[in-house]
């Protein structure tokens, strides 16, 4: 199968303290194309750190990276930016929407990024709510939605692109079980019936029910993979 | 990223915060409407100087015979040449040939001295005397040997309209001559200071008692100020071995006045509108600040750190922008209770030592408008230097650890 993600030997090192941390150590790791992916592991195991890697928002400190053919380690920041904004759907934890546009309007930001023409806008984030199930409050601003409407719509902002990759992390963290499972609902949904490749890191075992395949982290390495 | 969205969110952004953001845009607008005012006050004051520089005789141009302006008299006078006016250039309102000597009035209660001038009374609608209110009659054209005297000279010398009074100046040999002369009128000048200076007659007349043909001067008066330069160089051809003086030659004090006022106008601005600045910056800082998690999103997402600065510029620009036009409008407003004049017969006697008339007229000038606009545009772009390089400083993982 076709090879979304290629990690090979990633190491992650902070040392701006006296100590150095080792966020990851030799990780290798893949990812193929219409899978959907968990990373577990306790707290401070690496997971953020390695989406974030994965995602062109850090850059490893030995290894290397290719997110859909390209060597992620090798890019500049403007080009990490368009790689970000073309290939790479984000939804984080919270703070995810801008609070002074509609739910509507924070689909269509990005494209308006990407420098699509209006129309076309309208109608991809329109019928990206509406296959979330946001048709209602599509005119609402973030503060006007529940907690799990808010992460819907990062959802919808993060697909509208159609990137290769959805990147979440913990995006149930603030959610009741209730929510989450509804949240849930619609990423198998996107990774069964569109295709979408789907990494989370979590520490949800909710999350982890729903997943194709989990990857373990502890201290920064791959501690196992039931792939 | 489109502009129009810029626009967008900043228009939002500030509403977000609207108190915090009212209270700096009314500074602002508070700010631009003192300065535009004061400065169709200075502007009405310039133009004041201006228009009466150019009418006490002066005209915007004034052609000469060399050394006249330091040593004024009949023997720096110069012969005009038939048909002249002709090769006068574009832009001429009107003109007026002149003789002008130095002189001294007389009569039973006293002597003063004087300006003579010779005048034909048809051609001078270019100076104060054309719109100058008279008592008795005014001259009836260049052959009338009567005289012409100013009010405050009239009670000076206690003499009215209908009285003589003798004056004595050189002739152009050299020889002073001394005759009597009957009062035609007695003119009212919105400037004090000219009744007691001029004295006319007719040119002719003043000719034949001086012995001569020439004239001293010719005035000219243009229709088109900005054209003052170019003008002034078509003349200085048409009368090579003439002097050809502008009126800010020929009245230093008023131009120079004229420019000091030009260069407070923006001393004034740069001080009021520096000031808010700063107030800018604070508020840029703090709204950047507050979206920290925000812009480290937007960034996350795939914005560019230049979009990130183009969003502070923009809003900066935004906030500056509606201050701005608010100031400006409500100076027009307040400019416009006052447009037909402010009337300053009670400071009279100080002002008119300024050369200012009674009823002060401010100006609203467009270019004033333009200028702050400009000028705060550059400001407001000025003042989101440093917020928009702590917004891109601003690393996506960091903001969003927080
Ligand atoms: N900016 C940083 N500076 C120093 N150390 C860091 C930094 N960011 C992360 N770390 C360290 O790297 C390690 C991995 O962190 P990471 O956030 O990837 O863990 P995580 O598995 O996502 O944890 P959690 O489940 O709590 O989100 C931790 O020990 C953390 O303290
Ligand atoms: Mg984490």
């Amino acid at each position: 199968m076709e090879r979304v993600v290629e990690c090979r030997d990633v190491g992650r090192t902070y040392d701006d303290d006296a100590v150095p941390v080792h966020a990851l150590r030799n990780v290798d790791f893949d990812l193929a194309a219409g899978e959907w992916v968990s990373l577990a592991g306790p707290s401070g195991s690496g997971k953020s750190t390695l989406l974030h890697v994965i995602g062109g928002l850090d850059q490893p400190t030995a290894g290397s990276v290719v997110v859909d053919g390209v060597e992620v380690t090798a890019l500049a920041t403007a080009q990490l930016s368009d790689l970000r904004l073309n290939k790479i759907g984000f939804v984080f934890q919270a703070y995810n929407l801008i609070p002074v546009l509609s739910a509507l309007e924070n689909v269509e930001f990005i494209l308006q990024l990407q420098g699509l023409d209006r129309a076309e806008r309208r109608s991809r984030s329109r019928d990206a709510l509406h296959s979330l199930g946001l048709a209602d409050v599509e005119h609402r601003r973030p503060g006007e939605m529940s907690g799990g409407q808010q992460q819907r719509v990062a959802i919808a902002r993060a697909i509208v692109t159609e990137p290769v990759l959805l990147l979440a992390d913990e995006p149930s963290a603030n959610l009741d079980t209730s929510t989450t499972r509804e949240l849930l609902e619609v990423l198998q949904t996107l990774n069964r019936e569109r295709g979408v490749t789907i990494l989370t890191a979590t520490h949800d075992p909710m999350v982890m029910g729903y997943t194709s395949r989990q990857v373990n982290l502890r201290d920064g390495k791959v501690v196992r993979d039931d792939s | 990223m489109p502009v129009k969205l810029l626009i967008q969110l900043s228009w939002r952004n500030i509403w977000r915060h609207r108190r915090r953001n009212a209270i700096l845009v009314s500074a602002i607008a508070v700010a631009v409407t003192g300065v535009m005012l004061l400065n169709t006050m200075m502007r009405g004051m310039q133009q004041d100087l201006r228009n009466t520089a150019i009418e006490n005789l002066t005209g915007h141009v004034k052609i000469l015979e060399p050394g006249y302006l330091h040593d004024p008299g009949i023997e720096r006078g110069f012969d005009i040449l038939e048909g002249w006016q002709n090769t006068l250039p574009d832009h001429v309102a009107g003109w007026a040939s002149r003789i002008r000597v130095p002189g001294v009035i007389m009569s039973e209660r006293g002597t003063r001295g004087i300006q003579l001038v010779g005048i034909d009374p048809a051609r001078e609608s270019i100076s104060f005397l054309g719109q100058a209110e008279v008592a008795g009659d005014r001259l009836s054209g260049p052959e009338d040997s009567r005289i012409l005297i100013g009010g405050l000279l009239a009670e000076a010398l206690d003499t009215a309209a209908g009285r003589r009074l003798v004056l004595v100046t050189q002739g152009a040999d050299g020889r002073t001559r001394e005759a009597g002369f009957r009062i035609a009128g007695v003119y009212r000048a919105e400037i004090a200071g000219l009744e007691k200076a001029f004295v006319f007659t007719g040119l002719a007349a003043l000719q034949r008692l001086l012995g001569t043909d020439k004239i001293t001067e010719i005035s000219i008066r243009l229709d088109d100020e900005d054209r003052e330069t170019s003008t002034i160089a078509a003349l200085a051809e048409t009368f090579e071995s003439r002097a050809v003086a502008s009126w800010r030659q020929l009245e230093p004090q008023a131009a120079a006045m004229v420019e000091v006022s030009d260069v407070t106008i923006y001393i004034l601005f740069v001080i009021v509108m520096g000031a808010l600045t700063f107030g800018l910056v604070n508020t840029l800082v703090t709204a950047v600040m507050e979206r920290l998690r925000e812009l480290g999103m937007l960034r996350a997402i795939g914005m560019r750190p230049r979009a990130v600065v183009a969003q502070v510029v923009v809003e900066s620009t935004v906030i500056m922008a509606i201050g701005v036009a608010a100031g400006l409008i409500l100076a027009w407003c307040v400019f416009s209770f006052v447009a037909d004049g402010i009337d300053l017969t009670a400071f009279d006697d100080s002002l008119a030592s300024f050369g200012m008339r009674p009823t002060f007229v401010p100006v609203f000038d467009i270019r004033d408008v333009a200028l702050i606009a400009v000028l705060s545009l550059a400001l407001s772009i000025l003042a989101s230097f440093y917020p928009a390089r702590r917004a891109v400083k601003i690393k996506p993982l960091e903001a969003l650890r927080r």
